[in-house]
């Protein structure tokens, strides 16, 4: 029976729980009740990797999972005592972070992880979840051991420990952290079919901590003070530096994330949050605040995290990660492969912006020549993820009325006036034409240096981001050109 | 100082460099067209802040205790608390912790070293990974590309019109704006594998055999072979992309630089409207060319999924686990009843009645359960085989 319906479901995937299987088909004696058990879990198991799947064999005699008690019906769950720090099901094994090689430097201890955006609810990112950047590996501190200096041109240079530091009274906030180098490998053309890479270098979770400033209230920060240095403990001693501005605006020391203690690769115990700005701002494992009246060119803001413009000139000390959006379902990885004609279906995204709140988000199923504005749900909060959400039928062969397949387009605008530029804009500073682009394409002098981004910056890309719909319901990355 | 004129003495010294100008000007004074529920502003990034007003910044009620109105446009601020966290740094402490080199080599120790002295320490120590004279490789990031000040006109190299032309060259050479950087990255991040352990001597003689594989110049001179650097020389170190950055950030007015560069958003590739009405629903682009991943980027790790299945167990040498039947008793939930009313683990007279019909009787009992109320595995998720090593375990008398 067994092997029937393995064979019938034809779902490779069914072998991985072959072991569980074969061992219950194992025991001795009353196999007949361990194999319905075990078809039982097979098709459970199916109807997971391939709804479809459970059509045909509900067809009959009823889906072997409603006709039968599963396993975990009839016997003992795991006591209390087990796992008294709870770890998710098994089954959710494929919900990690995932990194490359292609975006590590040398090796895994300068990279980076990414966040399963694919599977990502709400607005908040589980703490296991979180994007992952380190530039010498993530470090494991002792907060016994640490310790937090604040110098330079304050009247009172201090040393915490981590409990000082606590007794300041603390903000809770939602914020999300980007790495500035989010969607940055594809500047020139998508290179990722896979919104866990295209746009997963960040991740949004609530965080508890102290404003700088109600620190800075006690030591009293001299009047020439320009810039704030913030130096991690790790391997790199990473450390980045930001304009009194932020400081003495919404900048913090946080110590915790979701509910409990940052995670060590989140900078365990205590790390910077600027909320809204570059990811690599946020220095983690942090050890060290000086406060000066010169910039300090730390590397992480010199060789990296400026952004080179066809001028040959760089942009540094760029902040703000601007707005923001992506279809979350579909996705590549999330495809409407199950979908036919007429059936209704929630497109759902995400927006954010590091320069404010987002206002408005609208959908394209043209690529972006044609948008309707989607519906914004649930908290509607500053330097934060929002979600949106478009109700749509499916229309036949994934197809506009004009024949050629849909392309999801999404895209944002927020309170500080902003809106996600196309990618042609982003590039070339606005709207250009073929005719311009053909030209200039013969002869380099014909083109604007002045205007726009052009293609060697790697960070700060926002511009709207597609996924083309094919006939097969599947989902894949593009970018909508000029030329 | 008293605390709570932070922000007066704040904006005071921003005054004197002009920024109050920028301050009580359209900056800070406009609010934005169609905001005005949570009197956001906008900031130095050209976003906007949300300024503590009524309690509350943005949508989060603040304590009103400790948090009064605070505006950094106004100099205000409300807090009259005072903290006594902490303590005073001693000299050796800052000795030991404020140790960072600024754009201007405040910080820089004094020292020397020579380029061959540094060439011999790269190829015990950094080769492996900068490759030959700084070349890079296996993803390492390269220290040199050749001749700075030649490598430097790679940066006008944007394939924005050409996708598969040369790229720009970002080098310490061709690229970066001060020297003291490499200085400062070498001695606290570097060897990548055990940073912080070399000597100042060490890190200005790695620091002159950078110089010398860009071919750079100190003082007007290419740096040769024989080279020696010091403190003195450092301060005269040519940066042939020292101006290439925007906005400038050095000096009195570097903030307001900061402030009015992101101010248009077409510094930086954005576009903002006045209103939101201003965007464009209808006829906003031609979408005939549409760029598609071609082969892209697939090596993932571990290799994508979305399926919700059983994690395979891998069971070569690395992963083998071995199983803790004696951890398992006392954690499984075993205990509860094995002790109480049911037979202890080693007690040789309270098993012997279940042992006559054997241990595969045992064994079976155990794995489906028992009428007299042993449940099956002992309500554990354990495997049979880990389950039998159990067995194994409380029968060993």
């Amino acid at each position: 029976m067994l092997k029937n319906l393995k064979n019938s479901l034809n779902l490779s995937k069914v072998d991985k729980n072959s072991n569980e299987i074969e061992q219950l088909e194992d025991t001795n004696s009353r196999r007949s009740f361990f194999k319905k058990t075990g078809a039982v879990g097979a098709v459970a198991a199916a109807s997971v990797i391939a709804p479809s799947a459970i059509k045909a064999s509900a067809a009959g005699e009823g889906d072997p999972a409603i006709m039968h008690h599963p396993k975990w019906g009839q016997s003992w769950g795991d006591p209390v005592s087990k796992n008294v720090y709870g770890i998710p099901s098994k089954y959710e094994h494929n919900n990690v972070r995932r990194y490359t090689e292609l975006l590590a430097s040398g090796n895994e201890r300068a990279s980076i992880a990414v966040t399963p955006i694919h599977e990502s609810e709400g607005i908040i990112t589980p703490n296991g979840l979180f994007f992952s950047r380190c530039h010498g590996g993530t470090a494991h501190v002792d907060p016994n051991e640490f310790r937090l200096m604040i110098n330079g041109l304050v009247n009172k240079p201090i040393v915490l420990t981590l409990d000082q530091l606590k007794r300041y009274p603390r903000v809770t906030r939602t914020h999300f952290i980007e790495c500035p180098a989010n969607g940055g490998q594809e500047w020139r053309r998508p290179q990722y079919n896979s919104l866990q890479f295209a746009k997963g270098f960040m991740s949004c979770a609530e965080w508890t901590g102290v404003y700088i400033k109600t620190i800075l209230e006690d030591l009293g920060l001299k009047p020439e003070a320009k810039w704030m240095l913030a130096e991690g403990s790790d391997n790199s001693e990473m450390g980045r530096s930001l304009p009194i501005d932020k400081v003495l605006d919404d900048a913090m020391l946080v110590w915790g994330q979701n509910g409990e203690a940052l995670r060590p690769e989140q900078g365990y115990p205590v790390r910077l949050l600027v909320p809204g700005w570059e990811g690599n701002l946020c220095v983690k494992w942090l050890k060290r605040l000086e406060f000066s009246d010169e910039p300090y060119y730390a590397k992480e803001e010199t060789s990296k995290y400026t952004a080179l413009k066809p001028t040959g000139k760089a942009l540094q000390h760029f902040y703000a990660n601007e707005v923001n959006s992506t279809v979350v379902s579909p996705s590549p990885e999330k495809p409407w492969r199950d979908l036919k004609e007429g059936d209704t279906v929630e497109i759902e995204g995400l927006a954010w912006s590091g320069m404010g709140t987002i206002t408005k988000v609208d959908l394209s199923f043209d690529g972006g020549n044609n948008y309707v504005e989607a519906n914004i749900k649930g908290l509607v909060l500053p330097k934060c993820w929002t979600r949106w959400s478009y109700m749509y039928k499916i229309p036949k062969g994934f197809k506009n009325k004009d024949g050629k397949q849909i392309i999801l387009t999404s895209r944002a605008m927020d309170d500080a006036g902003f809106i996600q530029p196309t990618v042609d804009q982003e590039v070339f500073g606005g709207d250009v034409t073929k005719e311009y682009l053909e030209a200039a394409l013969k002869d380099n002098s014909k083109i604007d240096k002045t205007k726009g981004m052009g293609v060697e910056s790697v960070y700060h890309r926002n511009a709207v981001e597609s996924w083309e719909v094919n006939e097969k319901g599947e989902v894949n990355h593009v970018q909508i050109r000029t030329v | 100082m008293f605390k709570s004129e932070l922000y007066k003495s704040t904006l005071k010294a921003a005054a004197i460099s002009g920024l109050a100008i920028t301050l009580s000007g359209s900056l800070y004074a406009e609010e934005t067209a169609y905001n005005g529920l949570w009197n956001a502003k906008k900031d130095i990034s050209g976003g906007l802040y949300y300024p503590i007003k009524d309690g509350a910044t943005g949508p989060y009620k603040v304590n009103t205790q400790v948090y009064k109105d605070s505006d950094v446009s106004k100099g205000q601020s409300g807090i009259k608390a005072i903290y006594n966290n902490g303590r005073v740094p001693n000299d050796a402490e800052l000795k030991a912790w404020d140790k960072d080199i600024d754009g201007l080599n405040r910080g820089l120790p004094e020292g020397s070293g020579y380029v061959d002295e540094g060439e011999a320490i790269y190829e015990a120590q950094c080769i492996m990974c900068h490759g030959d004279f700084g070349s890079g490789g296996g993803g390492y990031p390269a220290l040199s590309a050749g001749k700075a000040k030649e490598i430097k006109r790679t940066l006008n190299n944007n394939r924005w019109l050409n996708p598969t032309a040369e790229g720009p060259q970002r080098v310490f050479g061709s690229y970066w704006p001060v020297p003291s950087t490499m200085w400062w990255y070498i001695r606290d991040a570097m060897p990548h594998t055990k940073s912080k352990t070399l000597t100042d001597d060490e890190v200005y003689s790695l620091t002159a055999y950078m110089l010398y594989i860009n071919g750079m110049k100190v003082d007007g001179e290419i740096v040769t072979e024989d080279f020696r650097l010091d403190k003195e020389k450092f301060m005269k170190i040519e940066m042939p992309n020292r101006n290439g950055f925007v906005p400038d950030i050095d000096g009195e007015k570097g903030l307001e630089n900061v402030r009015d560069f992101y101010a248009d958003p077409s510094n930086y590739g954005a576009i903002r409207l006045n209103n939101p009405q201003e965007r464009c629903m209808s006829n906003c682009q031609e979408t005939d060319n549409i760029l598609r991943v071609d082969g892209g980027i697939t090596d993932f790790h571990p290799p994508m999924s979305v399926a919700r299945d059983l994690p395979v167990v891998k069971e070569d040498a690395a992963h083998k686990v071995t199983f803790d039947a004696k951890g398992a008793y006392e954690t499984a939930g075993c205990t509860m009843c094995h002790g109480s009313f049911a037979p202890a683990a080693g007690d040789k007279a309270a098993w012997e009645p279940y042992m006559e019909k054997g241990l595969s009787k045992v064994y079976q009992n155990g794995i489906e359960g028992t009428q007299m109320g042993m449940p099956a595995k002992g309500g554990s998720s354990l495997s049979d085989a880990e389950f039998k090593k159990v067995v194994d375990f409380m029968l060993k008398f």
